[in-house]
């Protein structure tokens, strides 16, 4: 057959070094060959260099106490604990400032991409005026404004707004009573946690109800029974009073109690959380506008409301846009808190700056400050692309 | 409300439109009574699928008139809301949404809009696909659909929400030739079963056959109405004349 | 044809370079019509190219083969110095921009000694936190910016040359907190404090043997530490009580800020060269000794020619007029010492200039008078 003839022709008459298969395979090896040979290369050099300097690149001295003060730590600590745990408080700050600028610069993102694509006209500029400001000034002269030019001009302590609450406001940080567990709060705690997981499987199985019968199942109301339900039975229970207010009070130079944020963590939130979300404003208009108008008319002809038409049918296809830079922008974020150094949050690169220069240890601290945002950078990719292979459309 | 056959469900007075400058619909008037199959056909932009489009308002009209079922489309949002309800629309381009199975874009607006129960929603939207003739693809998604079972899920979707009107713009212009003939015997079921229809078309051998009255449309107005045997037989003025000439030449 | 895939090749390795990072499949690199070189090797070159770079920080270990920082420093015809710019007295920027300070005259009197010149310096600026990695790396010759010298760092950093200064940490308060001694430290108490210092540990001991709950206030740079320290962020700050009296001078209103008596710690400040060249090492220590020698034995920079007639064995010695104190050991010239105090003066010049009671920042000498007038300035003879 002449099939087979052109076949035995491809395959013979071509010389080996003519033949794309070959040439691919060639380059493969050679590429990876040489690649690795250069890290390889790096890494002997890289050892030779510093054992030529004297540095020690064990991870010892991870043991050793710290003996430097770490302000408004995570987790518990104090100087006399060791190097590690200074450094895991690092981490332990990072992920508190990037999880909550993640969350408040995607909704604030969000809401300034809707402003910005309103019909409002003023609405519209405020939004663009926005984002071109948090777009073209430096991250690092925002977090200054934000800390020299906004929270250390609050009043001293001594005459602190004190709000309803109370919820105190001074220079030193914003004070909030909060409730906490007494002694005897164990039963209360776990009645609510159980209260809760009821409460939510009793909200999904009810609303999956009401979906597929029509009749109203006030999956809501009864979740949130269940909630208070648990609860005052915990505090029974628990006999006594089970919780109590901590409530901040002025102690020799500063408030002592409640629940406090410092104006370091709340300067680089918000320059952070404010920056950020300039960038996502612009990756979520995009998103928007990626979807053809005809789906909004088609959603609209068939009487979805605005609100409807946006939540049912254009964010979801939005996201499928939205998602791969988004990922970028939070890893950018996450990133970005590295800055805090400038302004006296103590994250991550910060105390590891600090352990460098109270250990000694430049190259295992960065090792570790490396390994750390690589972990969390990779780990946040991974989850995001998950989702965003779940949402990418079908197609043939 | 009357039921009554005579009385017209589309009353259009006079309705004119801008854009900017282009004054795109010059007073068209137009009555549609239940259960009419209407044919509207013209040469591109000569604002017939603008027309189409302001009667569930997904163009404003700045001029005249426009009343559904005996609703006064106006600027109030509940009226715009409750026309939408009474009319069903079929696009050129399908605009299914792609992100949904074909079931889930049937049921999308019967869930949401009506609060009909999902057991319920999807009942009638496996009847309805059965009624296009496609209830195997309904787990499908529309991107692994051909263009003409994706027009087909179109009509499904609009019907759905158990429309008194369906507008059609341009149903078979996107469609490969072997594909129009399914979407238009899907319509000429649709027409068959009562339903009130506006087609912006040029199949004009649907509109032979199918159409109560003809619209012929150019520079934004009506030029020439009739039964069809009134228009391709006997057209009075030249540029419908001229018009059926060159798109029945072939 | 084999041309070609050599062209092939040497334009992987090229691609090899650029995706060494990420490690990405390798697309198919286009052969193009480019004639290829001539020897069968064509990879050489490009891999040259790439790690020229690399290697340079090789050449650089001062305790290499052939040539220490000395001859680093003579070849190039500067020495490199880790200094600041932010601290009056010590080393800020004059008028007209020049380094000027206690530890830049430092640097100066090196360099007038090994290179002939004072002024063939580059002044690196550095944070607090730099200063031990650059050391450790000997990307600075020498390291001159107030710091302390501790065991530790003397282990791990460098070499530490000689304490030129002696200091001691304290506070520094407003006058508006109410506070007036240590003792009205009470819990609650914030102090800002520059990260990577010694003060830095210092406090957190200081308060936790006193059992008080403070609350660290940490920057990285100077400028911020009392730039929040001003704004009412934290009732204390500490540091070096020379620095607070060099950042107070340059306060809005230096008067109402307040520096306590008392000093809760040992503060030698020390210039410091990178580990393992020890012929470096000496010629550092031996100017640092020959600006207090110098004006125990009365030379100055304005008589040191005059002086070289001396009758005093000791100041002929010091000025290289008569027999040898190590000069042709480490290759440096027999004028080397008087040349560094004829350009940059005595220990004492050096300190009036900068820290005198005509300066901008004034400090009383205290423990920084020579051992003949009760300080602690001592220097072992150069002899």
């Amino acid at each position: 057959m002449a099939t087979s003839d052109t076949g035995i022709d491809q395959s013979t008459s071509i010389p080996f070094y003519r033949d794309e298969r070959i040439i691919n395979w060639i380059a493969q090896i050679v590429s990876a060959v040489l690649v690795i040979g250069f890290l390889i290369w790096v890494v002997v050099n890289f050892l030779a260099a510093a054992d030529a300097r004297g540095f020690s690149l064990g991870f010892n001295f991870l043991n050793d106490p710290a003996g430097f003060p770490i302000n408004d730590p995570g987790i518990e600590y104090d100087p006399s604990m060791t190097y590690g745990r200074a450094i895991l408080v690092g981490l332990v700050n990072t992920l508190r400032v990037a999880i909550a600028g993640v969350v408040a610069a995607t909704i604030l993102g969000t809401t300034v991409a809707l402003a910005r694509l309103s019909p409002n006209w003023l609405l519209s500029r405020i939004a663009l005026v926005y984002i071109e400001f948090h777009r073209n000034i430096p991250l690092l002269v925002l977090l200054f404004i934000w800390y020299f030019s906004v929270f250390t001009q609050l009043p001293p302590v001594r005459e602190s707004l004190v709000l309803p609450g109370p919820v105190i406001l001074n220079l030193r940080g914003l004070y909030i009573s909060w409730p906490r567990l007494t002694e005897t709060g164990g039963p209360l705690a776990i009645a609510l946690i159980i209260g809760i997981v009821l409460a939510t499987i009793a909200y999904f199985v009810l609303r999956r109800r009401r979906e597929e019968t029509g009749q109203e199942t006030y999956y809501g109301w009864v979740s949130l029974a269940i909630v208070v339900v648990s609860a005052i039975g915990g505090w029974l229970v628990s006999g006594g009073t089970p919780l109590y207010l901590d409530v901040p009070v002025l102690d020799g130079f500063n408030y002592a109690g409640g629940l406090r944020l410092t104006p370091e963590f709340a300067a680089l939130f918000v320059g952070l959380t404010m920056y950020t979300a300039g960038f996502i404003a612009e990756v979520v208009r995009a998103g928007i506008q990626a979807v053809d108008r005809g789906q909004v008319e088609a959603a609209n002809a068939v009487g979805l409301s605005n609100l409807q038409v946006l939540s049912l049918v254009v964010i979801p296809q939005a996201l499928r846009v939205i998602i791969p830079p988004m990922i970028s922008q939070y890893l950018n974020l996450t990133k970005n808190s590295s800055l805090a150094l400038a302004i006296g949050y103590q994250e991550l690169f910060s105390v590891g700056r600090i352990a460098i220069n109270q250990a000694g240890q430049a190259v295992p601290v960065f090792a570790i400050i490396m390994v750390s945002y690589l972990t969390l950078s990779l780990l946040t990719s991974a989850v995001l692309n998950v989702y965003n292979r779940r949402i990418q459309f079908v197609t043939r | 409300m009357s039921e009554n056959n005579s009385q017209p469900i589309i009353v259009c007075k006079d309705v004119h439109k801008w854009y900017g400058e282009f004054h795109a619909l010059r007073g068209v008037d137009m009555e549609v009574a239940k259960g009419e199959v209407i044919v509207i056909f013209g040469p591109s932009g000569s604002g017939k699928s603008t027309f189409i489009r302001t009667i569930n308002r997904l163009e404003e009209h700045q001029r005249g008139s426009i009343a559904v079922n005996g609703i006064e489309l106006s600027h109030d949002v509940r009226n715009i809301e409750k026309i939408r309800e009474e009319t069903g629309m079929v696009f050129q381009q399908f605009n299914l949404f792609p992100h949904i199975s074909v079931l889930q874009n049937v049921t999308l607006a019967p869930i949401w809009v009506k609060k009909m129960p999902r057991e319920e929603a999807e009942e009638l939207g496996m009847e309805l696909l059965t009624r296009v003739g496609i209830p195997e693809q309904a787990e499908k998604f529309p991107g692994q659909l051909s263009g003409g079972q994706q027009q087909r899920v179109a009509i499904a979707r609009a019907l759905a929400m158990q429309p008194e009107i369906m507008l059609f713009d341009e149903p078979t212009s996107a469609l490969d030739p072997e594909m129009i003939k399914e979407v238009l015997d899907a319509m000429t079921e649709l027409a068959k079963s009562g339903m009130t229809m506006l087609v912006v078309t040029h199949e004009m051998g649907f509109a032979r056959a199918v159409a109560d009255r003809l619209f012929f449309f150019d520079e934004g107005n009506v030029v020439e109405s009739g039964t069809p045997q009134d228009l391709f037989n006997n057209p009075q003025e030249d540029r419908t004349k001229l018009f059926l000439s060159q798109i029945l030449q072939h | 044809m084999f041309r070609k895939l050599l062209t092939l090749l040497s334009l992987l390795v090229v691609a090899a370079v650029f995706m060494a990072a990420c490690g990405a499949p390798t697309p198919a690199a286009p052969a193009t019509e480019e004639p290829a070189a001539e020897e069968p090797a064509a990879e050489e070159p490009t891999e040259e190219v790439m790690e020229e770079p690399m290697e340079e920080p090789m050449e650089e270990p001062a305790q290499e083969e052939g040539g220490g920082i000395l001859a680093r420093v003579q070849e190039r015809g500067t020495l490199i110095c880790g200094g600041r710019t932010d601290l009056a007295g010590f080393g800020s920027l004059d008028d007209d921009g020049n380094n000027v300070g206690f530890d830049i005259d430092l640097c100066r009197a090196v360099a007038a000694a090994v290179l002939g010149d004072a002024n063939a310096i580059e002044i690196v600026p550095l944070t607090s936190a730099d200063r031990g990695p650059v050391l450790q790396t000997a990307e600075v010759d020498l390291l001159s910016r107030n710091v302390t010298w501790t065991s530790s760092r003397d282990v791990q950093w460098g070499d530490f040359t000689t304490v030129m200064f002696y200091d001691g940490q304290g506070f520094m308060v407003s006058d508006a907190s109410g506070i007036t001694s240590t003792d009205d430290f009470a819990d609650g108490i914030s102090a800002c404090v520059t990260s990577g210092t010694t003060t830095e540990q210092n406090l957190a001991d200081y308060f936790r043997q006193r059992d008080i709950e403070f609350e660290p206030v940490i920057f990285e740079e100077a400028a911020a530490v009392y730039g929040a320290f001003q704004e009412g962020r934290c009732d204390v700050t500490t540091s070096d009580r020379s620095q607070l009296v060099s950042v107070r001078s340059g306060f809005d209103d230096p008067s109402a800020y307040t520096i306590l008596d008392d000093i809760i710690s040992k503060e030698p400040l020390t210039p410091a060269v990178p580990h393992g060249d020890t012929a470096w090492f000496d010629t550092v220590k031996l100017v640092m000794w020959s600006l207090i020698n110098a004006e125990e034995l009365g030379v100055t920079s304005a008589n040191v020619e005059e002086m070289k007639n001396s009758e005093n064995i000791n100041v002929r010695r010091l000025l290289g007029v008569e027999g040898n104190y190590g000069y042709e050991e480490l290759g440096l010239g027999a004028d080397a010492l008087a040349n560094a105090i004829a350009a940059v003066g005595n220990y004492g010049e050096i300190y009036d200039r900068n820290l005198g009671p005509d300066a901008a920042v004034t400090l009383p000498r205290g423990l920084n008078e020579l051992w003949t007038e009760g300080g602690l300035i001592y220097a072992p003879p150069v002899k």
